[in-house]
């Protein structure tokens, strides 16, 4: 897929049309377009008060205790459809997202929240693939940094004789394809 | 007589693998090519028996011979044919059966692709190295997972068929045995891993050489897992797909690595680099296919695919210890000549965009590793029992799929070796305005929250990307602009892009009620109406259909239904859909109607874009059979370009010696 770029073999006039995208105000006109439709986009609807949505929202956060690896929302289970009553009974109390979800909690226990605490043991789930990313990144900036403070080693003569013998023979013998499997070692 | 067969095919499948593993290495040993083509037979060998076996599996679930335990526990008089066939892996025994007949054709196939070169070691250790897999399954069903274990069954006795749940949906017969090509496929490039590890030769000749049984192998897996999707889209009557289940996840995994794989080892063909990463993925890919399988099939983690059975467990769990320690010390072992000639120029480069990929995609499977064995590392601790369920992995692997979506715009137009500004604001142009054209177009067709516009918008920056590509190629190329791995892989994007913009429209506008209605009464929900026209009720061999008329919008009518299975008394529903371009209307029915009042209680969830999941998972699949096909071909160990500038002088004859 390399060199397939078509400014690179046009003309002078193609080029210069072109020359648009290497401004920097054309990207942030991209940009300003972008940011203006997402602020649009912003959902306004309250997140109080008795609705379908709310329900729906809050059951798929909440585990069936009597199914097998089902929530609240998915479930027909007699549990389930008095849990979802019971979000209903606590909507029309105006109780927040956070207050219905610590009531279940409280009652059932940990287990029928399907979102790990963000406390104790239980925390760990959230912090450690944070870490190990973190990590990860650093470990490879690390390598490029390095890999850049050795990239000061220059080829030497024989080096760029190996390469330009090897280039002319491709460049000779290039047949439309080298014909059978090659051998995997070669 | 079927256990005798079945048993006898057993022993003859291990016999095969046990004495090929033992001719092929006295063959290593002595030198003796002769005993190394013996390879090709013993495979056969082992095919023999496993289709021996699988047939008198068949012929036991056919011809209802109760005195196998496996058609006592799961076969019936009543379960219809093709359901009767699948049966055979609807529990462990005979999925576990499954695996050691598709372990065995793939064994097969690999010798005879390599036939002519079955004297070549690093052949006969992938060879040995499949057999010995094969001597682990055609073991584990002699031991502890016999599919042909005996039983007497009382005069008279009918069996209970397979669990209702699997004898629902035709996608059942298909779901199942794609997965296991794709989990059983992995076998053959980690088989050639190891033989690359142990013969020294980790030169990138192996790589060539199985490059198209990891993509068939990941094709497969990635039909295995939509069709699943589709399946519990189609059956489980909630309007879900994925749920991030135990068991999906055990299917996601290795989707994860091996997708990372495939990216990855471009990188090491094109450049040289990243060879013990490969190894290791491979390694990783085909160990978590059997962890995979040891969380769902030891009932450590519940799950509704979960069938435990005792000893299977800790003998799967021992299997992936070996994997593991087998693959580590091998590696280790080999690591002087492991060391890569080569080097990364820059971070805005191809191979920088790929390394991104696989780090992403490692922390993918991190996350999603994570998130499912957690609650078992807990309870194990401290016993504490909570939940690790669908807000957690969406919040974890929403930033990894976006940075994902943005690689996969930028990452295609990067060139090798070190990209400029100037070259990325050039061919970025277009797939940028197609990006900020997704997000107006959302707006204006009523998208709300900013991160799913923000989705669509990376995900027509990235469809911009491919769509660049292809028409570059075959404008240049014509058809074959089409074909070969670099534009297959761009057709295999765009069916990703779909399947991820389906996956955030879906989820994220889902609308959902219940209704509870009388015969005739209409009622409106997200802006559809439905009218109860009444029901009836259909008597089957197998089950009483309690179906409910509904009209739509005053339109066709749907038959959302309510199974009752004769056997265990089951009630399973099968949901009727609208399907649609732009949305789903997804009916099932919650409860039989009263008796008294002839009420029935539908459950009614519109989702938009739901069908665009299929057909994307559909336009990777046939964009993973175009990346199979030879593109322009190119020598892998080629000078990747004219030397420009000294350092470029320098990797390349580094790469060319």
């Amino acid at each position: 897929m390399n060199g397939d770029d078509p400014a690179s073999r046009q003309g002078n006039g193609r080029r210069q049309r072109h020359a648009l995208r290497q401004h920097w105000w054309a990207w942030a006109a991209m940009a300003l377009v972008v940011g203006v439709v997402l602020v649009a986009s912003i959902d306004t609807s309250p997140s109080r008060g008795v609705s379908e949505q709310r329900r729906y929202a809050l059951s798929v956060q909440l585990k069936c205790l009597q199914c097998v690896g089902e929530s609240v929302a998915a479930s027909q289970a007699p549990l389930a459809v008095q849990f979802r009553e019971e979000i209903d009974s606590q909507m029309r109390q105006g109780r927040t997202d956070d207050e219905i979800l610590a009531f279940f909690a409280q009652r059932y226990g940990q287990e029928v929240l399907l979102t790990p605490p963000s406390s104790g043991l239980g925390a760990l789930v959230w912090v450690v693939p944070v870490v190990v990313v973190a990590a990860g990144v650093l470990g490879l900036a690390g390598v490029f940094a390095r890999w850049r403070r050795e990239a000061g080693a220059r080829a030497s003569e024989e080096d760029r004789t190996l390469v330009a013998g090897e280039l002319a023979r491709r460049h000779q013998d290039r047949d439309p394809e080298p014909a059978g499997p090659r051998d995997p070692d070669g | 007589m079927n256990r005798a067969l079945g048993l006898a095919g057993l022993l003859v499948g291990l016999g095969g693998c046990v004495i090929g593993i033992g001719v092929l290495a006295e063959g290593l040993r002595r030198d003796r090519p002769h005993l190394l083509r013996m390879g090709l037979p013993y495979a056969l060998v082992s095919l023999a028996g496993a289709v021996l076996s699988t047939i008198a599996m068949q012929r036991a679930l056919i011809t209802r011979d109760y005195t196998v335990e496996f058609v006592f526990d799961h076969g019936s008089s009543s379960t219809p044919p093709l359901f009767n066939v699948a049966a055979m892996w609807s529990a462990l025994e005979g999925s576990i059966l499954l695996w050691g007949l598709v372990l065995a054709g793939f064994t097969v196939a690999v010798a005879w692709r390599f036939r002519r070169r079955l004297e070549d070691p690093l052949v006969a250790w992938a060879l040995i190295t499949m057999f010995a897999v094969g001597v682990f399954f055609f073991g584990l069903m002699l031991t502890a997972a016999n599919p042909f274990r005996g039983v007497v069954p009382p005069v008279g006795y009918d069996g209970p068929g397979p669990n209702p749940l699997l004898q629902n949906h035709i996608l059942m017969a298909f779901h199942p045995p794609m997965l296991y090509l794709g989990y059983v496929g992995f076998t053959v490039p980690f088989a050639f891993a190891i033989a690359a590890l142990v013969t020294g030769r980790v030169g990138e000749g192996w790589l060539v050489e199985t490059r198209r049984w990891t993509l068939l192998s990941w094709g497969f897996l990635t039909a295995g897992i939509i069709l699943g999707a589709w399946w519990s889209y189609e059956v489980l009557g909630w309007g879900g797909y994925w749920k991030w289940d135990p068991v999906e996840n055990a299917s996601f995994l290795p989707w994860l690595t091996g997708t990372a794989y495939l990216h990855s080892v471009m990188v090491q063909e094109r450049r040289g680099m990243l060879r013990v990463w490969n190894l290791s993925l491979l390694c990783a890919t085909f160990a978590l296919t059997i962890l995979g399988t040891f969380l769902t099939r030891s009932g450590v983690v519940e799950s509704v695919h979960a069938f435990s059975s005792g000893s299977v467990g800790p003998i799967l769990l021992g299997f992936f210890a070996v994997i593991v320690a087998v693959s580590v010390g091998l590696i280790g072992w080999r690591g002087d000549q492991l060391r890569s000639p080569g080097r990364i120029d820059s971070p805005v480069s191809r191979e920088g965009a790929f390394l991104a990929n696989n780090a992403l995609f490692a922390a993918f499977a991190f996350v999603v590793l994570l998130g499912t064995v957690f609650p078992l590392i807990v309870e194990a601790v401290n016993g504490e029992r909570l939940s690790v369920g669908v807000p957690f992995f969406s919040r974890m692997t929403m930033p990894i799929g976006f940075a994902l979506l943005t690689l996969m715009a930028v990452a295609p137009v990067l060139p090798w070796r070190k990209g400029t500004g100037e070259v990325l604001r050039e061919r970025l142009w277009w797939p940028a305005w197609g990006g900020v054209a997704a997000t107006v177009f959302a707006l204006a067709v009523g998208a709300t929250g900013p991160t799913v516009v923000l989705a669509f918008g990376l995900a027509g920056f990235a469809a911009g990307s491919a769509i660049r590509q292809l028409v570059l190629a075959t404008r240049r190329q014509g058809w074959r602009g089409l074909v070969g791995r670099a534009n297959g892989g761009m057709v295999v994007h765009l069916g990703t892009i779909l399947v991820a913009v389906a996956f955030a429209a879906s989820t994220s506008y889902i609308r959902q009620a219940e209704v509870t209605l009388a015969q005739g009464q209409t009622s409106t929900v997200a802006g559809h109406e439905f009218t109860y026209l009444g029901s009836r009720t259909v008597e089957r061999d197998n089950r009483v259909e309690v179906i409910s008329e509904v009209r739509v919008d005053g339109g066709r009518v749907y038959e959302p239904r309510l199974n009752r299975y004769r056997m265990g008394g089951m009630t399973i529903g099968t949901p009727s859909v609208r399907v649609g371009p732009t949305e789903d209307v997804y009916l099932s029915v919650s409860s039989t109607p009263d008796p008294v009042t002839g009420e029935v209680t539908i459950r009614v969830i519109v989702q938009p874009l739901v069908v665009w999941l299929w057909i994307g998972g559909g336009v990777m699949v046939v964009g993973t059979v175009l990346s199979l096909f030879p593109g322009r071909r190119r020598d892998p160990t080629a000078p990747a370009s004219a030397p420009v500038a000294e350092r470029g002088a320098r990797r390349d004859a580094e790469i060319v010696t």
